[in-house]
């Protein structure tokens, strides 16, 4: 699989969606970017790359994971000279990513749905050690008037989480287990990352409960979210 | 504890910056062993992201997990947060690979690469829950030093079981080989040591006695390696390295790596093309190093450059020379070959006349420089950066406007070329090394130099270079910790108590606690920063260096004379 610059090709896109988990959640979003680039690089990939002064590979990144955060649904989208097998891709990018990084499934070609810039919906789970407190980080999440400020572009903001928040619950199963969907990517609507800083702040010496953050799903919303009144 | 890392909570990691530094688990990592005869840990005492980048580390990695029955893993200086937070858990440091406390290795084998480096060393003793020095270590990793650093390993004897002179390669496999022997036979720590004395190159303080500096000779035969790992926090060199020759001939009277490193040994032009195409697959590096004390020196380097441009692997692939010592022809070879990354020009005139330039026999001249310079013109080449030091021996004001003279010549040259050329000047006192032409040399005081510093300053005040220097304090120290004998250990473990760390770092250095050291030690700085007649016995005298002490004596008055036949 040698890759050569060659713009008469045609390029096809696919979308590789993989898992971040164990010690691979500390890895930050630009040494990611960095680490799957030279896996691409490894494998003699035929992918297409940027014109320019610095030729880098023509690949684009889903919305940045938070440092610490473990997800199922990070993804990629990368920009080849030549069709390539989905399963060979998959099997040869696993032995090529380090350690707690997964390559979950590939869409092969991708066709790139329109985006309208609507921002993302989330779905999290938090693992806690106590019921007690996953039920008080249920109801700080759940609550209207749940207010917390943060730092953004240098200035300090107050942000009310209801206009992130979609829902939160506890597993019916397991009682350590709180599950919530949020949106994020709008203007005045807070991150997960700010939210998540901000309940371990609420949570204070009671945030060691709080074991594993989990984004288990990602989907791009293609309008304007209406948030549901609480 | 069998694995610290399992003992760090999610929100204790989010506290530390890039906490991924202390994790492990990058690609290539060398897998774990089922009751390995030795468990070895490399550590390098600074940052992870420079640690990552230090090729001795990639060689001895590489060459010893290749053994079925010897484990190596990695340890590096904590930042400061993860080391607090290391203390305030009581947890020791620990290898990457297996989150196994340092304590419980066999073998600790430390790389120095810098003076500046040796608070460091003690730091990770210390967090390791090791006593500092080897007379109070009755159990734990025997531990052992080697490195530029420890050409001269007087200073640092007080914290080794032994210390390595020269090349390591053979010798690590040697030392692995001899501790594996003494574990077998249920030797003490002390039959350990002196077991250790019949490795060549290898001086062990509890029996002190001449040693002979290692040479690998069989390095332009040997297989680089290839198979590094790729770090998950991007390292300060951000490359796949590739040692393409070791030593230098050019014999600069001032440096301590071209004696260190001799004899001149290279790695043929086939090997390397066929190397750096196993290097990159392995790494997926965009970049590819090429590493030596003076690249062009290499005597086919435009067969190399030619080649590995034929044999690219992805079209982002670049190469780049860190020590290229530059003149016409390369510059028209580096700009006929497009991959090759042009960040910017280096030169280290390192003396501001031909006279003094002669004096430390460093064959760069004038007219080459600013012929280099009038060539940059239509070239991609945008920086242009000038390495000079100050308090040379002989060194008279005249070299120092010296200096001046030749920047603005420079600088005239680069307002004239497009693109228009910005000139860097960096500017630090001269440290005269052991092993050395020099090593006889007074060291320039601090009002010396800093009056020195001030002259090329407001010389150059109202050109376009920018001017950056190296705190005289810091010469003066690697100066000491260079040149110095045991009691300097002394001196190290006392700073160390005081807080010092991290003493290459700007924001960490400390100059009070380093006064304060002396004080408290009472050592005298003078003893070290003197100059010393040529029949003085020097401490380090007992190491056979392959280089005779005559040729230097005799390098020194070839220095002698050529400041006063054209002074």
């Amino acid at each position: 699989m040698n890759s050569e610059t060659n713009q008469s090709r045609p390029e096809v896109k696919v979308r590789v969606e993989y898992s971040k988990t164990c010690q691979a959640r500390y890895i930050a979003h630009l040494d990611t970017i960095d680490v799957i680039c030279k896996a691409l690089r490894r494998l003699q990939l035929p992918y297409a790359v940027t014109q320019g002064c610095h030729v880098r590979p023509k690949i684009s990144f889903g919305p940045p994971l938070p440092l610490g955060h473990a997800s199922y649904c990070e993804y990629f989208v990368l920009t080849l000279t030549e069709a390539v097998d989905s399963q060979t891709l998959q099997v040869s990018l696993n032995r090529e990513l380090p350690s707690g990084m997964r390559v979950i499934s590939i869409t092969n070609p991708y066709v790139e749905a329109r985006s309208g810039n609507f921002g993302e919906k989330l779905h999290y789970r938090f693992s806690f050690t106590s019921a007690e407190v996953a039920e008080t980080a249920q109801q700080w999440l759940l609550n209207p008037e749940t207010a917390f400020s943060a730092e953004s572009k240098g200035k300090t903001r107050t942000y009310m989480i209801k206009s992130a928040v979609l829902g939160a619950s506890i597993a019916k199963n397991d009682s350590l287990i709180l599950e919530a969907d949020f949106i994020q990517g709008q203007a005045d609507v807070p991150s997960v990352s700010k939210i998540v800083t901000a309940l371990a702040g609420f949570l204070d010496t009671r945030k060691d409960c709080l074991r594993l953050i989990e984004r288990v799903s990602l989907s791009e919303l293609q309008q304007k979210q209406e948030i549901p009144a609480n | 504890m069998k694995n610290v890392i399992e003992a760090l909570s999610h929100w204790e990691l989010l506290e530390i910056e890039k906490p991924a530094r202390y994790l492990g688990g990058e690609v290539n990592q060398a897998a774990a062993k089922e009751s390995p005869a030795l468990r070895t840990c490399l550590v390098f005492p600074d940052l992870y992201e420079l640690g990552m980048s230090n090729l001795a580390l990639k060689i001895f990695y590489e060459s010893l997990n290749q053994r079925p029955d010897i484990v190596a893993e990695r340890a590096f200086s904590p930042w400061p947060d993860f080391e607090s937070l290391l203390r305030r858990r009581g947890l020791p440091l620990y290898g990457l690979e297996s989150g196994m406390p340092l304590k419980d290795f066999d073998v600790i084998f430390v790389t120095l690469p810098y003076e500046m480096t040796f608070t460091n060393v003690l730091n990770i003793l210390d967090l390791a829950g090791l006593p500092l020095a080897w007379k109070n270590r009755n159990d734990g990793p025997i531990v052992i030093a080697g490195g530029p650093s420890a050409s001269n390993p007087l200073p640092v004897a007080k914290f080794m079981d032994a210390v390595l002179i020269g090349d390591g390669e053979e010798a690590i496999i040697e030392i692995c080989d001899s501790l594996i022997a003494s574990k077998r036979a249920g030797a003490s720590r002390s039959e350990t040591r002196q077991a250790l004395t019949k490795v060549e190159g290898l001086w062990v303080p509890e029996f002190p006695g001449r040693v002979k500096r290692r040479v690998f000779k069989g390095f332009s035969q040997s297989q680089p390696p290839l198979k590094p790992v790729v770090p998950n926090v991007q390292a300060i060199h951000n490359r796949a390295p590739l040692e393409i020759f070791r030593g230098c001939m050019k014999g600069c009277r001032f440096c301590n790596a071209g004696f260190f490193y001799r004899p001149k040994r290279e790695r043929p032009v086939e090997d390397l093309v066929k190397y750096a195409g196993d290097l990159l697959q392995s790494t997926g590096e965009e970049s590819l190093g090429l590493l030596s004390l003076s690249t062009s020196d290499y005597n086919r380097l435009e067969d190399l450059i030619r080649s590995l441009d034929k044999a690219k692997l992805y079209p982002e692939q670049s190469v780049s020379i860190p020590s290229m010592r530059m003149n016409d022809n390369t510059i028209a070879l580096l700009d006929a070959t497009p991959h090759i990354r042009k960040g910017g020009l280096t030169f280290a005139p390192e003396a501001g006349t031909q006279r003094l330039r002669n004096v430390i026999n460093k064959n760069v001249t004038e007219e080459d420089i600013i012929s280099v310079m009038k060539a940059t013109g239509g070239s991609d080449y945008r920086t242009v950066k000038l390495y000079f030091m100050m308090g040379l021996p002989f060194e008279t004001d005249e070299d120092i406007h010296g200096i001046v003279d030749l920047v603005k010549r420079l600088e005239a040259i680069g307002k004239t070329t497009k693109p228009r050329k910005q000139i860097s000047i960096s500017l630090s006192g001269f440290v005269p090394k052991p092993f050395t032409p020099f090593q006889w040399s007074e060291q320039a005081s601090m009002s010396e130099l800093r009056r020195k510093r001030q002259i090329v300053c407001r010389g150059l005040e109202r050109g376009s270079s920018r001017v950056s220097w190296r705190e005289e304090f810091l010469c003066l120290l690697e100066s000491v910790l260079s040149r110095g004998d045991e009691r300097v250990g002394e001196l190290i473990e006392s700073a160390f108590r005081n807080g010092c760390k991290f003493d290459g770092w700007h924001e960490f250095f400390s100059k009070e606690k380093w006064e304060k050291a002396f004080a408290d030690t009472g050592i005298m700085a003078e003893n070290y920063l003197r100059a010393r007649p040529l029949e003085e016995q020097l401490p380090w005298d007992f190491i056979d260096f392959q280089v005779p002490r005559a040729y230097l004596e005799n390098e020194y008055r070839l220095a002698e004379q050529a400041a006063g036949e054209q002074a």
